[in-house]
């Protein structure tokens, strides 16, 4: 497909010629990505971070999963070793940012007034504003929504997708986009696990069909179980970015 | 859900499209959606209703031409029955990867445009 729109091709004279006007309707032959303008600010933040030897983590669940509650425990073990930033995107309030900033650790929230996902161009303006440090990893929290932040590209390294215990074990099925997008799918509030009927073997089957290959970890913020090996898988993907890098 | 935010950067792409070609108004614009876009034909129609409201451009319709996905398996060797919304990767009946064309068409195909007339702004 044609992807300059300087390639367009003119068609005065077709069928819509109108008698009222000189030149009727031109018809413009565009054939061009919709969502291209952000596939290209994307392409450019990726570039960025490949320079920067920065690891970006784009954070995708429904609300309520536990989205800042396991960035907080991430964040704390991870910032006495790396430099971590934060992007948070809600549709209001500041509080996520505050959460993370009240660990020491930088973070920027942009509010997006009911939009329901972060597209690449916030993503450049959180960075121009948000002064961050030189980072080893920049998390980006996405909205909360299971739809919609699948078809922005961010830039990122990688999407994980989170699912808590209590929203059911049928998700990946009944949300299959993000799931087949997500290279790790981490299963939330695990500690909550003997008090809900969740089947995670049928989540992992779900995933492995959606997502041949891609990691599922299990994390319980409230406790701290399973965030060492999630921070594990950080450090080891940081590595092999810089690997590439040099 | 997103189709607000889509509906928009269609109009953008638009106007940039028309741009080279005067000042003018658009008169119709074609766009594809393929079923795996996550984007609903309907929705995104509303959408559009609204977000060219109150321009130079309101009441220009949108046209949605509707991307069908295909899947067939390498080793059945036949095309597959897709279940509405399934998204499922392997073959049903042999647990071979299927190959899947199309049905994530999301693209700004067409726009018809019509300029104002030549020196009509001196009559």
């Amino acid at each position: 497909m044609c992807d300059d729109p300087s390639h367009s091709h003119v068609h005065a004279h077709g069928p819509f010629r109108n008698l009222g006007h000189e030149h009727g309707p031109l018809q413009v032959q565009v054939e061009r990505r919709v969502l291209e303008s952000n596939d290209v600010e994307a392409q450019h933040l990726r570039e960025d971070f490949a320079e920067d030897g920065t690891l970006v983590v784009n954070l995708i669940s429904s609300p309520g999963s536990g989205k800042t509650t396991l960035l907080e425990a991430t964040v704390a073990e991870l910032k006495g070793t790396l430099s971590v930033g934060v992007i948070e995107g809600d549709v209001a309030t500041e509080r996520d940012a505050d959460r993370i900033r009240a660990l020491g650790v930088p973070a920027f929230q942009v509010v997006t007034g009911g939009a329901c996902h972060l597209d690449a161009r916030q993503v450049n303006k959180a960075l121009r504003k948000g002064k961050f440090p030189d980072l080893d990893v920049l998390f980006i929290e996405n909205v909360g929504n299971l739809v919609c932040p699948t078809s922005y590209d961010l830039g990122e390294d990688f999407k994980a997708a989170l699912l808590s215990v209590t929203e059911g074990d049928d998700k990946p099925f009944k949300y299959p986009g993000i799931f087949s997008a997500a290279q790790v799918t981490l299963i939330t509030k695990t500690d909550l696990m003997p008090h809900v009927s969740f089947d995670l073997e049928a989540v992992k089957g779900q995933i492995k069909t959606l997502r041949p290959g891609g990691e599922v970890l299990m994390a319980s913020a409230q406790t701290g179980t399973g965030v060492d090996a999630w921070c594990g898988l950080l450090a080891a993907r940081l590595a092999s970015k810089r690997a590439r890098r040099t | 859900m997103h189709e607000t935010g889509v509906a928009m950067e269609i109009y953008r792409a638009s106007l940039q499209a028309a741009e080279a070609h005067g000042p003018g108004r658009l008169e119709r614009v074609r766009v594809a959606v393929g079923e795996l876009s996550a984007v609903d034909p309907e929705l995104l129609a509303y959408a559009w209703e609204a977000v060219v409201a109150g321009t130079p451009d309101e009441g220009c319709p949108l046209e949605v031409e509707w991307h069908r996905a295909r899947q067939s398996c390498a080793a059945c060797g036949q095309d597959k029955e897709r279940a509405e919304g399934s998204w499922l990767p392997v073959c049903p009946d042999c647990g071979q990867f299927l190959t899947v064309e199309g049905g994530r068409e999301l693209d700004l195909l067409q726009v018809s445009y019509l300029p104002d007339e030549p020196g009509g702004a001196h009559v």
